[in-house]
This record gives C-alpha cells, sequence and structure tokens, in this order.
C-alpha cells in the first residue's frame, strides 16, 4: 500500500471550518437529546391489564422484579387474584425490555424515558399505581 | 571523609505502566522494563476486573444468559449475544428465517463499525493527536443513531433471541439507515485517506510494533491484528453463519505487519461493514416475521452441547454451551479474542521506545473485560497459583 507522506497537517481546513460553526455537542440541560420514540426506556405494569402471574420476575436477567401485594385501598381487577404487582427496581433494570416481551397479557406500559435521576421514581410502584382506581369510601 | 554506602543504579528500570488506564480506558497491568529509553521487556499482568459471568451462566436460565452474554464487553455485546444464541439454537434445532439473519448481520455489522472507529479515535488521542479524536467521535455519533434506530439503544442492544431478532424495521426507518450510512461513509474515505497522508500519523505508527506473519500464526493472534501481518483469518468468511454467505464482501488483509497495517485493516473493514450493510437493508426479504414470538420458545432444553463462533470486532470469537437437560446450561466458556491478544502481545514490545509502548498496545484494540481471568496471589508468601475449573466446580477454594 503507498503511504504517502504529506508535508502539512492534512486536518487543518477540517478544524479551521470547526472554528466557524457551532458547537457539535447537544446543550443538554438547555435542550433536549433526540431520542428515537421507541427506544427502550422507564417502563411500568399497568395494573389494570396484569394478573400477578409473576412470569417477568422469573425472567428477568437482573432480578430487578420484585412481586409485592397491592395495598388494600386500591381495587384490583378480578384476574388478579393473589393482588400481586411487579415492581422494578430502575436501579437494577438493565432495561432490556425481556418482561415486556415474555408478559402473556401485555401488561407492560413502555416509554423512551432515559433522565432516570430522581427522588421519587426509584422503583415503578408510583406509576403502576397510577393506572388503579382507589376503592370508594 | 570514606563513603560508606554506594548507591548502584539498576541499567535496567522496571516501569509499571497501569493498572489504572495505561492506554485504553480499562485496568491492566503492563510491566515494562526498559534500557535507556529502550524497552527490552514487558510482563502483562490481568486480574483487576474479573466478573465471574462464566459461573453466573450456570445459575441462570438458558433464556436469562443472552443478555448476561451480551453483557461481557460492552463494545462487542451484539457479537456475543449473537454467538451464544446461535449455539443454543443448534441445542434446540431451530433456525432463523432469512430476515432475521439479515437484520443479525445488520445489527453486528453496525457495531463493528462503531468498534473500529472508537479504537482508531483512542488511538489518535493516544498519539496526542485530539483534534482528530474528536472529530471521529462526532462521526461516530452517526452510527450510534442507527443503532438505536435499529435496535432501541446506543450501546447494549439486546437485539437477538433464540428464532430471530427482538425488533424488525419497516420501510421509514430502513431508508433513514441507508441515509446515515452513506453518510458515514463519506467521511470514513476521508479518515482512510488522513491516515494514509498525515505526517504525525505515519512517524508514530509505520514500523512499530512489527509482527511477522510467522509470529502471528505461533502465537495465534486473531482478528485485525492477524490480518494486519497479512493472515487471511476470518469466522465470518470460513463458517457462512447467518447471512454472511449470501451478502458479497472480502476479506481485508495487509501484509506489513505494523500498527499502521492493523488500523488501516479496520478503517478497510468499516467500509466493507457499511456496504454490507447497506446491500443487506435493500436487499432484506420478506421471508416470514422476523421476530419470534418469545412466549411460545420451549421452556425445557434437550440434552447436547454445542460450538458456535463468531467474528467479533477484536478477533474470533467462540462459545461453548453444555446442556445436561432442563433449563439451565451446565457449562457455558467463552474464549474472546482480546486474550489471545493481549496475553501473547509482550513480544511486540522490546525493541521500541517507552512512548511507543501505548500505541502498540492500542492498536492491538484491547478488551479487558473481555478477556480477563482471575490469579489467586498469597500476599504473604508471594505466591500466585491459577485456579483449575475442576477445583472452582468443586468448591475447594
Amino acid at each position: 500500500m503507498p503511504r504517502k507522506r504529506g508535508g502539512r497537517p492534512k486536518l487543518l481546513s477540517l478544524i479551521l471550518k470547526n472554528f466557524a460553526t457551532g458547537p457539535a455537542t447537544i446543550q443538554y440541560p438547555f435542550e433536549p437529546t433526540p431520542i428515537e420514540p421507541d427506544a427502550r426506556g422507564r417502563h411500568y405494569a399497568d395494573l389494570s391489564k396484569c394478573t400477578g402471574c409473576s412470569l417477568c420476575k422469573i425472567e428477568c436477567p437482573a432480578d430487578a422484579i420484585e412481586m409485592k401485594p397491592i395495598p388494600e385501598e386500591y381495587e384490583v381487577p378480578k384476574k388478579n387474584p393473589r393482588r400481586l404487582y411487579p415492581e422494578i427496581n430502575y436501579f437494577r433494570c438493565v432495561f432490556c425490555y425481556r418482561c415486556v416481551t415474555v408478559c402473556p397479557v401485555q401488561a407492560y406500559v413502555t416509554t423512551s424515558e432515559y433522565r432516570l435521576a430522581s427522588e421519587e421514581l426509584i422503583t415503578s410502584r408510583e406509576l403502576s399505581f397510577s393506572t388503579l382506581k382507589k376503592k370508594e369510601g | 571523609m570514606v563513603a560508606k554506602k554506594v548507591i548502584e543504579i539498576p541499567y535496567v528500570v522496571e516501569l509499571p505502566v497501569g493498572p489504572q488506564h495505561p492506554a485504553v480506558h480499562e485496568p491492566i497491568l503492563l510491566k515494562a522494563y526498559a534500557e535507556g529509553e529502550e524497552v527490552v521487556k514487558v510482563e502483562i499482568n490481568t486480574g483487576y476486573n474479573h466478573r465471574g459471568i462464566e459461573k453466573l451462566a450456570e445459575r441462570n436460565s438458558f433464556y436469562r444468559n443472552i443478555f448476561i452474554c451480551g453483557r461481557v464487553c460492552g463494545i462487542c455485546n451484539t457479537v456475543h449475544a449473537n454467538c451464544y444464541t446461535r449455539a443454543i439454537e443448534y441445542i434446540l434445532g431451530v433456525e432463523p428465517n432469512d430476515r432475521a439473519k439479515y437484520l443479525r448481520v445488520v445489527a453486528m455489522e453496525f457495531e463493528r463499525i462503531h468498534s473500529h472507529m472508537l479504537i482508531e479515535a483512542i488511538l489518535a488521542e493516544l498519539m496526542g493527536f485530539d483534534a482528530l479524536f474528536m472529530n471521529l467521535m462526532l462521526d461516530r455519533e452517526r452510527i450510534m443513531k442507527a443503532k438505536e434506530i435499529l435496535t432501541g439503544n446506543r450501546v447494549i442492544s439486546d437485539y437477538m433471541m433464540v428464532g430471530g431478532v427482538r425488533r424488525d424495521v419497516d420501510a421509514v426507518k430502513r431508508d433513514k439507515l441507508i441515509d446515515l450510512l452513506k453518510k458515514t461513509r463519506e467521511r470514513v474515505l476521508y479518515y482512510r485517506r488522513l491516515w494514509m497522508e498525515d505526517d504525525t500519523i505515519l512517524k508514530r505508527m509505520v514500523d512499530v510494533g512489527y509482527l511477522s506473519r510467522t509470529n502471528a500464526t505461533k502465537y495465534s493472534f486473531v482478528g485485525p491484528v492477524a490480518r494486519g501481518s497479512g493472515v487471511k483469518i476470518d469466522a465470518r468468511a470460513s463458517d457462512k453463519f447467518d447471512a454472511y454467505g449470501d451478502i458479497p464482501w472480502n476479506v481485508v488483509v495487509y501484509k506489513e505487519g505494523d500498527s499502521w497495517a492493523r488500523m488501516m485493516v479496520r478503517w478497510d473493514e468499516v467500509l466493507e461493514s457499511i456496504d454490507m450493510s447497506i446491500y443487506a437493508l435493500e436487499h432484506l426479504p420478506s421471508d416470514g416475521p422476523a421476530v419470534p414470538d418469545e412466549r411460545k420458545l420451549p421452556r425445557r432444553f434437550p440434552e447436547g452441547e454445542s460450538y458456535a463462533r463468531n467474528e467479533a470486532q477484536r478477533g474470533e470469537l467462540t462459545y461453548y454451551v453444555m446442556s445436561r437437560g432442563g433449563t439451565m446450561p451446565y457449562r457455558v466458556k467463552i474464549r474472546t479474542p482480546s486474550f489471545l491478544n493481549v496475553i501473547h502481545s509482550y513480544i511486540l514490545y522490546p525493541g521500541y521506545t517507552v512512548a511507543d509502548l501505548p500505541i502498540i498496545f492500542g492498536s492491538l484494540d484491547p478488551c479487558i473485560s473481555c478477556m480477563e481471568r482471575v490469579a489467586v496471589v498469597d500476599l504473604e508468601k508471594g505466591v500466585r497459583t491459577y485456579v483449575r475449573f475442576k477445583d472452582l466446580a468443586q468448591g475447594r477454594i
């Protein structure tokens, strides 16, 4: 292969051009990062569909899902007799979406939310309970 | 006054390079012995990042292991997952359809493109050429975006599943991907020319870290390192797994054998990969769904063992999976390419200067998290012992 020796740094023209244009990095907190709408982001179980079968817990490669009882004050559909729901720990989760694809009733709601730093949403508890109604009275 | 002590300075200086980020940002210790400016010997010490993934794989089900094996290495995760998935497909006797095979090739080639561009950028940084590093990383973003469109994530793709892939592409996505690839191709051609003509690069890399063809085969170097020394070895060409037999492409071989040749192999491979991906996307077969229903896959596996190999970005990767029936594998053995390339790289350094050491090491594209092995060091006695698998399985340590 030919190995030509050039006299001057070849990258110089590109560097000079880059000076004239704006910054290439995304100015993140001030402007949002462009992300695909179907990227794998934060997901949670829709408890109006969930049957509490624990299959997602068994299949999770990171052991991020724990089956917990639903508190008494919520109305639970009849197909969930054991009153269990999957609680995803987002710190452990690797976002492989195995739980989403393996769910027999397709109960998982997926979003492309990638900004996971939060004090409240460490687990999927609040997002999941927002899909249930509270008992009257 | 008569001197009472004589301090002798040894002729050869021991110079520890690492274990904190010697050249790439990964932990490995290169203990170099320098005579003046010249390196005379290098010892390679590993064991800083062992994670026990093979043992972990024995405690998890076959399907969970697809995701665990994908996390052996971040940069080559699709290739690892593909190799493991094919190994368990051989046990099950399942074969994906053509569309899934083409999509697998596209995902793996995307990964090859971004991995090769990353090591080229890191090598530019090691040479002190930071402007080139920045520009290369900027152009690499296009491929990361393409991977996000295809698989749903920038780096860890989790794209492989028994009997197919986990996501399909539609016509809109396909056109976007082809557009991104064509834009990247122009930039890659520019950088390849730069690599052949720029003085800084040529002075630092030409005739540095020479590896002869004999040594490349004798010390079993694999991947672009072997191909840079004129050895035509490529598991994609010899095995023709997935759709590599249907897509036209060439194995890139350079005869020079120095660091420069190894990096040029990578540039040419990037161009080949872009052409392969464009071809695969344009000729995507439509013989049924590429995405299998994961709820209907068999839960119990038959008895059997299988051996799969794949050409990762750094060389030949092999997976051996043994099943004794049931839901969990009895044994998963991973042989990664970086292990061969890094452990035997001590023959490359002698004769070159200390400043050449990171360049030679970087040109091997080392990936420490892939190749880590464990050694037990008794600190009181200073004895170093290696643990056999037999002892580990019987819990003797």
